[in-house]
């Protein structure tokens, strides 16, 4: 065994104190991580104390846990777990001989001596603490050529542990500084960012990514409240494979959470699911988390979720991460501050979101717009714009739509064969479908006018025959065309100007007045009206109500006035209905007046009658006057 | 995004590129660290970082390249970033990281400023 002389000491010591020097300047030289230094922490350490080798291991207050920093030779070990109590002896003791330890560090160092120990058989233990914070331990092997420390060695490993200590704790300060500024700037840089996100998808991408980033998490996701199913609907997910790894949640419709059931008796329970969490979030509008829940929402066993609101303070959705994470790949629980942040980024995200969609709606309501421009476009083509010179009569018409596009159709067609057609229809509905519905009805019935039909007939039963059969293609075509609630009204006449006989078939419509010229009053269609067109399937229509034709003759000065409801149902600020009678009756004090004229006085009356109240339908009349 | 979390490496005599895809988060920090440490132990001191497939770095990711940087710098080594969005630049410049490291727009000019 070596014996220290005193020039040896001495040699040592001047060693030692320019050892010192260069950890001072390791320490304020801006290499301010740990995990870097900390190999030359224990080099000095080591170099100084003449110590065969070593290591440091620091202390994960979040789980108990120690990790290897730095070990000479080197080495790798798992994260080791410790005890609280094993934690306060520690911080108790200065130096701990490990052929010696305290009693409750017995156990510690039974369980894993062999795994901290490395290649080299660690012989003492320096707990590395600041005041009462323990921060981790600095671990020597033999000492180079002699058996224990000198006191003067003692000293100086004392001197090295607190170097070494506040290394540690000046790495996790600048850590966390390092940490609240990337949050603070990530904060603050984010809204602007997303809120320029125009389309909704994207921006609910982005306010999940950015959540995740903010709080460190390794889920997230982003559910909008379905208003009209009470729920909530996920939106997006991060990662985005998290859907298809968990068992039974293969699609987005899975993850969806009722809003009616109570969960505020839940919430006192131990048994109060991420499920019930989220949907407390919503109903109360307050940020929660939870941790470690019997249910696998998001694959996470530590969830925090913030409400999403709108500006007028509405929540719309809710905004969830999980799985938080510390260096060395540990899960952490979310912290106060973190409950603030996420609070502080629902914000944002709620002004981000709120704007994607409002965004989308005015796309939508652009988009419908056009859409209706060219509905309008095409049924203005569908209505005559003037109407023909029948030989012996006058014919007039008005149509006035209630919005852009509207469902009545009226015509006046000349047929090939001879004969005039004279059409009026309601279609059901409004808007684009209405229109398309329509041009669906009016194309058939120009195909139906084309071919046989309307030739003409001297045997008045062909003719009426003719018309039900019309009708029935008709019906068919309609019903084939649109849903259920899709259908028109329909009343057809056909006019042979020579012989003045009107051939008509009623399907569901208003009946039109004949005014004859002695100023009696004849409803068309009145007793023998069908099922209107597509309503129902052509072989329902014979056990429901069968399409009929009637056949008047019409004399000189005869008026044939068809309208669509937009007339009779036209209602006052009272809420009365114009109704039959009031037509009937401008109808006969219209008489004597040529069609033209006798429209228009129509028309007047209805609006006269209308007054400041709304248009509640299209309004449509077409006007036959025999000279 | 998929979160497919992966580290691609090229290495040429005078200098080496890690390039990442996925979440820089601890899991592939963890992993961007060791193959840094490893080309650093080999002796390399010019290494670039691109990022192009990484849109998404929280903290602990942060912590890790600014770790790489002092390990580097410990050799008098030189650290080029490349690939990074606007804000990824942004973050970089506030958090001081780009007084440490050059950022460049590609891998080529990341290079080429060695």
């Amino acid at each position: 065994m070596r014996v220290s002389s005193a020039e040896e000491t001495i040699q040592r010591l001047i060693f030692s104190l320019s050892e010192l020097e260069q950890l001072g300047q390791t320490l304020i030289s801006g290499h301010s991580n740990f995990n870097v230094s900390s190999k030359t922490y224990l080099r000095i350490t080591l170099g100084t104390l003449q110590a065969s080798g070593g290591a440091i291991y620091c202390f994960h207050p979040s789980d108990n846990h120690l990790t290897l920093a730095a070990s000479t030779p080197e080495s790798e070990m798992a994260p080791i777990e410790i005890e609280q109590t094993e934690v306060e002896t520690l911080l108790e003791c200065s130096l701990i001989a490990l052929d010696t330890p305290p009693e409750p560090l017995q156990q510690f160092i039974d369980r894993n001596a062999e795994l901290m120990d490395g290649n080299v058989k660690h012989q003492l233990w320096v707990p590395l603490k600041i005041h009462d914070e323990f921060l981790g331990i600095l671990s020597l092997g033999g000492l180079f050529g002699r058996a224990k420390f000198e006191k003067w060695e003692q000293e100086l490993l004392n001197i090295l542990a607190h170097q070494i200590s506040i290394a540690i704790a000046y790495s996790r300060i600048v850590e966390g500084i390092q940490s609240e500024k990337f949050r603070l700037f990530m904060l603050a840089e984010s809204a602007p960012q997303i809120c320029q996100l125009l389309q909704p998808e994207d921006a609910a991408e982005q306010v999940v990514h950015q959540a995740v980033a903010l709080l460190d998490a390794n889920v997230g996701g982003l559910m909008l409240i379905q208003q009209a199913q009470q729920k909530l609907e996920l939106r997006y997910v991060f990662p985005p494979t998290l859907i298809s790894e968990n068992p039974g949640e293969d699609d987005k419709d899975a993850l969806s959470i009722p809003l009616d059931s109570d969960t505020s008796e839940a919430k006192e329970s131990d048994e109060r699911t991420s499920l019930d969490m989220l949907a407390g979030v919503v109903k109360e509008g307050k940020t929660d988390r939870c941790f470690t829940k019997p249910d696998n929402l998001f694959g996470g066993r530590n969830l925090m979720a913030g409400p999403i609101q709108g500006r007028d303070g509405d929540i719309l959705g809710v905004l969830v991460v999980g799985d938080k994470e510390e260096r060395g790949g540990r899960t952490a629980e979310f912290t106060d501050e973190d409950e603030v942040l996420i609070d502080s980024f629902a914000k944002q995200a709620g002004v981000a979101i709120e704007n994607a969609h409002l965004h989308q709606e005015a796309l939508e309501a652009r988009q419908l717009q056009t859409e209706m421009e060219e509905a309008r476009k095409i049924q203005e083509n569908l209505i005559p714009d003037t109407l023909p010179d029948i030989p012996g009569y006058e014919v007039a018409g008005h149509y006035e739509p209630r919005g852009p596009v509207g469902g009545d159709y009226f015509d006046c067609i000349e047929l090939v064969a001879g004969g005039w057609g004279l059409a009026i229809a309601d279609v059901s509905g409004k808007g684009m479908q209405a229109a398309l519905l329509m041009a669906t009805l009016r194309a058939g019935l120009l195909s139906e006018l084309s071919s046989a039909r309307g030739r003409e007939h001297d045997h008045t039963l062909d003719m009426k025959n003719e018309l039900i059969d019309m009708a029935m293609t008709l019906n068919s075509l309609l019903y084939v065309s649109g849903t259920e609630e899709k259908y028109a009204t329909f009343f057809y006449s056909h006019l042979n100007p020579e012989t003045d006989m009107l051939t008509t078939l009623n399907g569901g419509h208003n009946p039109p007045i004949i005014v004859k010229n002695g100023g009696s009053i004849v409803w068309l269609g009145e007793d023998v009206g069908g099922l209107p067109l597509g309503m129902f399937p052509n072989d329902m229509v014979p056990l429901i109500a069968k399409y009929e034709a009637e056949q008047t003759k019409l004399e000189s000065g005869d008026l044939v006035i068809f309208y669509t409801d937009g007339v009779t149902e036209t209602v006052n600020i009272d809420d009365e209905f114009y109704d039959e009678e009031r037509l009937e009756q401008i109808a006969k004090n219209s008489h004597g007046g040529d069609a033209p004229s006798i429209c228009n006085l129509i028309y007047e009356s209805v609006m006269d009658f209308q007054g400041d109240a709304d248009q509640f339908d299209d309004l449509t009349l077409l006007v036959l006057r025999k000279k | 995004m998929a979160n497919k979390l992966d580290i691609q490496i090229r290495a040429e005599r005078q200098y080496a590129v890690l390039e990442t895809a996925g979440y820089l988060n601890d899991a592939l920090g963890e992993k961007l660290s060791k193959k840094a440490l490893e080309l650093i132990e080999k002796g390399y001191t010019q290494l670039v970082i691109n990022l192009d497939k990484t849109a998404l770095i929280n903290s602990i990711g942060i912590s890790i390249l600014i770790e790489i940087i002092e390990a580097l710098e410990e050799r008098e080594g030189t650290l080029n970033f490349c690939g990074l969005s606007a804000t990824q630049e942004r973050t970089f410049r506030m958090m001081a990281i780009a007084k440490y490291a050059g950022i460049f727009p590609d891998e080529k000019t990341a290079i080429a400023n060695f």
